[in-house]
């Protein structure tokens, strides 16, 4: 066994077992971690491979960008619950390891008894380091055979930033016909304020209703205003229920 | 297997691939679900590369490229969505998201 093979051993179980860890882990945290180290064992994978330039996109890209907005969102959102979060589903799990195994096996007896046709291309080692390296060929075949497909892939990024832009607004501003709540607000009685008549307070509430609370004023009619949305509260000032009127 | 062949890539991209589509199908959680449709990419990536370097040719990288560009396309979309999802629906728990399907 030759040193390469052993090295690439290394990497590969290293990034299966993290690639486990991904699926498994019962933490979106962890996963992402997973994530990562299976990320940069892929990386070192591709350098075994002569894709230099494709091992520095992969840790740009992957490992410093998607991987961040992921945590990013973990944050953002709750994780904690979700049945998953204090364990799974076994049977589940059980029947996912059998049907993975089989595919496993019936995709390794497809690789295993391939062979490789076509005839080989033109970029071996000695032709890569003729023309400058992996970034110098790579770099003149997307700007020469695939000029189109790169421009195309640019308004494809361009077309996300502005899909991300939309999906990640308030939905507030999206939507027509939600009313924001601005402006005076009535919760001592909402129904009965417009209608002139109104119950008195309940015993008790006149050291209350003079209380001196920044913001908030009572009228004559027991009606309490608020100045601005920040105010508002779902309970009332003396702390009990909605005043009902008679109807 | 004493030397390092293309059958070693493409069986540890194989390997990735499923690991990956076990997880799209068995985890709830979206943020996961998101984590294993890029490992299934990356998967893909092995396999390209690997077939790219047994042949000498630089086609297959030049399309690990263009596949690393639209996966992180799709990584922004995808993590619009779930925001969206959280906001809208408060859960991101893919069993309650039955918006289409009402």
């Amino acid at each position: 066994m030759s040193t390469e093979v052993l090295v690439f051993d290394i990497l590969a179980i290293i990034a299966v077992i993290a690639a486990l860890g991904v699926v498994l882990a019962r933490n979106p945290v962890h996963s992402a971690v997973s994530l990562i180290i299976t990320f940069i064992n892929l990386a070192a994978i591709f350098v075994m491979l002569h894709a230099e330039f494709l091992a520095a996109v992969q840790l740009l890209v992957y490992t410093g960008a998607v991987t961040v907005l992921i945590v990013f969102v973990i944050f953002l959102v709750r994780v904690d619950d979700l049945p998953e979060f204090y364990g799974g589903n076994p049977v589940q799990r059980i029947f996912a390891l059998l049907i993975g195994l089989a595919l496993l096996g019936e995709v390794a007896a497809a690789i295993l008894t391939r062979s490789a046709i076509g005839a080989s291309d033109i970029w071996t080692a000695d032709a890569i380091a003729d023309a400058g390296g992996n970034v110098q060929v790579l770099g003149q075949i997307l700007y020469t055979d695939y000029v189109l497909a790169i421009q195309i892939t640019a308004v494809v990024l361009l077309v996300g930033t502005i899909a991300a832009l939309v999906l990640a607004r308030p939905e507030s501003s999206t939507l027509p016909g939600r009313v924001k709540r601005t402006g005076l607000i009535s919760l001592a009685h909402p129904r009965g304020a417009d209608r002139g008549i109104a119950p008195a307070l309940p015993a008790g509430l006149e050291a209350t209703r003079r209380g001196e609370t920044p913001g908030v004023r009572f009228d004559d009619r027991g009606v309490v205003l608020v100045d601005n949305a920040e105010d508002f509260t779902e309970t009332t000032a003396w702390g009990g229920d909605v005043l009902e009127g008679e109807d | 297997m004493e030397e390092l062949t293309a059958t070693h890539f493409l069986l540890l991209s194989a390997a990735l691939f499923i690991i990956g589509m076990m997880g799209v199908l068995t985890r709830r959680n979206v943020i996961v679900i998101f984590m294993s449709v890029e490992l299934m990419i990356n998967a893909v990536n092995v396999a390209l590369i690997g077939f790219a370097w047994e042949q000498n040719s630089m086609v297959g990288q030049s399309f690990a490229l263009f596949v690393i560009a639209v996966a992180a396309a799709e990584s922004i979309v995808g993590l619009g969505i779930i925001m969206a999802l959280q906001r809208r629906i408060d859960t991101i728990d893919v069993a309650d998201v039955r918006q289409l399907r009402e």
